[in-house]
């Protein structure tokens, strides 16, 4: 097949997939969820075929959308490394998704819906990531917005899942105002949307002509607040850990291939221009490393399993664009790539485990004897976590090494601390599960059973083959990313990969093995406190629990003005206006009433009332007019 | 005989119309009223023609329309009221008061 073909087949399989199942399978949910599938299964393997067929840099495949005078704007499919490796990326995971959604989901009411807005998903990020034109891929971000506040929103009628919807959808909705505003000022100062123009144009060293150094800050900066808000960053992270509300398989999409992805992904895909913006570079930096601790710090105190991962997808979407800021596209790129498994990974295990205890606790999870019951999801969740926590030779080891070599000295100490900090919160959630100890000092938030997600009980086999495979697949490619690096960078042109030395990678090594110990202290060995040194220092403890009063604070500053300021309007729109409308009504209404009065229809009352008022008038007239006889 | 006093008759001729016209209920009494209003201003017309105007003939035309006018109004009144009495079988003001608001 040629590349056009399989490049439109890839694209349009979802969609179709998922009009077909919304539109018409909505309720037949097996033949909605086998269509779905089978277009999750076309994608990957065109986007396979196109990967290690089609040769690197094919280009850009486009038609022309509409111009402005003798610009055109383009809508079409870019070809190259970067889009190849992670558009096959987002295909495989999209499948393993969809595959373990069949069993999860099995007993939900609306699967059919389910996996339409799956499919919606998978066709959003895979037409942003295959995006040629800035404008394309702005339209596909929105898309990747929309799909997922339906997801996060999935359980309609509980009333949490709503608002996280909402939260998630308006927080990344500030920061697609930013990119909207970067992508304008980016067309005005360059003149065309087209990403491969547009990287050709910042590929040299040095700015190209006629153009200002503090415009393509401004741009970069601006481009920025949009990666800010969808990647969840400080200070727009606060949506993800509440998207931690819809189905778990939405989580993990959203944490690992999708939505998230796509902010670090946009970096990558200019990160010729952004490398041209130090300050806002110095800045993403700092960011990124304050984003990567401060997460580190709440997930460490997270009792709901959900909630750890979702800390930590945040503190390392973090290291992505600490690699990116460091000036190195392989790092990024390379650490978005593993991420996505080893994170989709440990996703569908929680799920697994939700789904067979019945509590996203981890104390309740462990008490409940999940691991024993469990044996090859807890393998696949230790290989998860401890690619996720950077130890020796699993992916997030390698990828992780690559981001702290770049990093100047200051990063380098805060990556660090968010290193240890993350591979202690791992392992505190793997012990926690693996190690139950009933006589420990943790209490339990939620006791098992108590309250399913989706309200179902389940009795089946612990781990059904459709959930069993997914896992499987991404924990292998959860071990093995790490060795495929070489192949990404040359498939994104790098040629030489800087490889650190073992003195260089010591500290990294010697922080995760030591956050691993101090773990086993803490949460794993024999009559272990399970509580964590945190829970000494109360004050802590709530602070990283609250996490941060972010929430609480963005509630004072921004929500509750908006809220006063909408009740006044609601209050003036209400009392003054109905008021004053109805005021004019009920006037009206009486002064006719008491006219009507009036109108007693007595005839000779009116001709009476009416020489009376004629006699008055000519008798004052006549005497003003000269008085009497004249 | 002076101006006053025709003017005089023609008030009083004009206060008994206006009297019949407000303070009876029969519509035949009130048509009646009218013209008797109206003969009233006719006379007045009259009498200031003869005493005051430079020109008679001015007054006279006016009387002559006011004639003709209330024989109009007199046809066109007799049959408003005869066609009340066929719909009502009465002529007495106090049953029509249908615009009452």
């Amino acid at each position: 097949m040629s590349t056009e073909s399989l490049a439109l087949a890839l694209l349009i399989a979802p969609l179709v997939g998922s009009f077909l199942a919304l539109v018409f399978f909505r309720r037949k949910h097996v033949i909605a969820s086998g269509i779905v599938v089978a277009s999750g299964l076309v994608s990957v393997i065109a986007s396979a075929m196109l990967l290690f067929g089609a040769g690197h840099d094919v280009g850009a495949i486009t038609a022309r959308w509409f111009s402005i005078g003798d610009t055109p704007i383009e809508f079409g499919i870019l070809l190259d490394g970067r889009t190849m490796i992670m558009g096959a990326v987002v295909a495989l995971i999209t499948l393993c998704i969809e595959v373990y959604s069949l069993s999860y989901m099995k007993h939900d009411e609306g699967r059919g819906r389910f996996f339409a807005f799956l499919a919606l998903f998978a066709w959003s990020m895979l037409s942003f990531v295959y995006s040629s034109s800035l404008l394309q891929a702005f339209i596909f971000w929105e898309l990747v917005g929309l799909a997922s506040f339906f997801l996060i929103g999935f359980w309609y009628e509980k009333p949490s899942a709503v608002a996280a919807a909402k939260k998630a959808f308006i927080m990344t909705r500030i920061g697609d105002v930013g990119l909207f505003i970067g992508l304008i000022l980016l067309f005005m100062t360059t003149g065309t949307l087209d990403i491969p123009a547009i990287n050709t144009l910042f590929a040299g060293d040095g700015l190209p002509e006629g153009i200002a150094p503090g415009r393509i800050e401004l741009i970069a900066a601006l481009l920025f607040i949009g990666v800010i808000g969808k990647s969840a960053q400080f200070p727009l992270h606060t949506w993800l850990p509440d998207a931690m509300e819809g189905p778990t398989p939405v989580s993990a999409l959203l944490h690992s291939a999708t939505m998230v992805a796509a902010g670090v992904f946009l970096v990558t895909r200019f990160h010729g221009l952004f490398m041209n913006a130090q300050q806002t570079m110095e800045w993403m930096l700092w960011i990124a490393v304050g984003t990567a601790i401060l997460s580190s710090t709440m997930a460490m105190v997270a009792k709901d399993m959900k909630r750890v991962l979702a800390f930590s997808s945040i503190s390392q979407l973090g290291f992505m664009l600490m690699g990116l800021a460091a000036g190195s596209l392989f790092a990024g790129y390379f650490h978005l790539i593993t991420h996505a498994f080893f994170k989709a990974l440990l996703f569908l295990c929680a799920g697994a485990f939700i789904h067979h205890v019945g509590s996203n606790d981890l104390i309740a999870m462990g008490r409940a004897g999940a691991a024993k019951q469990m044996k090859l999801t807890t393998v696949a969740l230790v290989i998860g976590g401890s690619a996720l926590a950077g130890i020796p030779f699993l992916a997030g080891f390698f990828s992780k090494e690559q981001i702290i070599g770049s990093l100047p000295i200051g990063a380098k100490i805060g990556a660090l601390f968010a290193a240890f900090l993350t591979a202690y919160y791992t392992f505190r959630m793997i012990f926690l599960i693996v190690r139950p100890n009933a006589d420990s000092m943790a209490v339990e938030d939620e006791p098992a059973h108590a309250q399913h997600e989706d309200g179902h009980e389940h009795h089946g086999p612990a781990e059904p083959l459709a959930m069993l495979a997914p896992i499987i697949l991404l924990a292998v490619g959860a071990a093995g990313a790490g060795y495929i690096g070489n192949w990404i960078g040359h498939k994104l042109h790098i040629e030489h990969i800087e490889h650190p030395s073992i003195t260089e990678m010591a500290p990294a090594i010697v922080i995760a093995i030591l956050g691993v110990v101090f773990a086993w202290l803490e949460f794993g060995r024999k009559g272990a406190r399970q509580t964590g040194f945190v829970s000494k220092i109360p004050s802590m403890q709530t602070l990283f629990e609250r996490r941060w009063y972010l929430d609480e604070i963005y509630n004072v500053v921004f929500v509750r003005p908006v809220v006063w300021f909408a009740s006044l309007c609601i209050g003036a729109e209400n009392k003054g206006f109905d008021n004053g409308a109805d005021a004019v009504a009920h006037g009206t209404y009486k002064g006719g009433r008491m006219v009507a009065r009036s109108h007693s229809g007595r005839l000779q009352f009116y001709i009476g009332s009416a020489i009376v008022v004629v006699a008055a008038l000519a008798l004052t007239l006549g005497f003003r007019n000269g008085g009497g006889a004249g | 005989m002076t101006l006053g006093v025709w003017l005089v008759f023609a008030l009083a001729i004009f206060c008994l119309g206006l009297y019949c016209v407000l303070g009876r209920r029969n519509l035949i009494v009130i048509l009646i009223g009218i013209e008797l209003m109206l003969n009233a201003v006719s006379v007045n017309f009259m009498a200031v023609n003869y005493y005051l105007a430079p020109d008679p003939s001015v007054g006279q035309i006016v009387v002559l329309f006011i004639i003709g006018l209330a024989a109009a109004e007199a046809a066109i009144a007799l049959s408003i009221i005869l066609s009340v009495y066929r719909q009502r079988k009465s002529i007495s003001i106090a049953n029509l008061e249908e615009l009452k608001g």
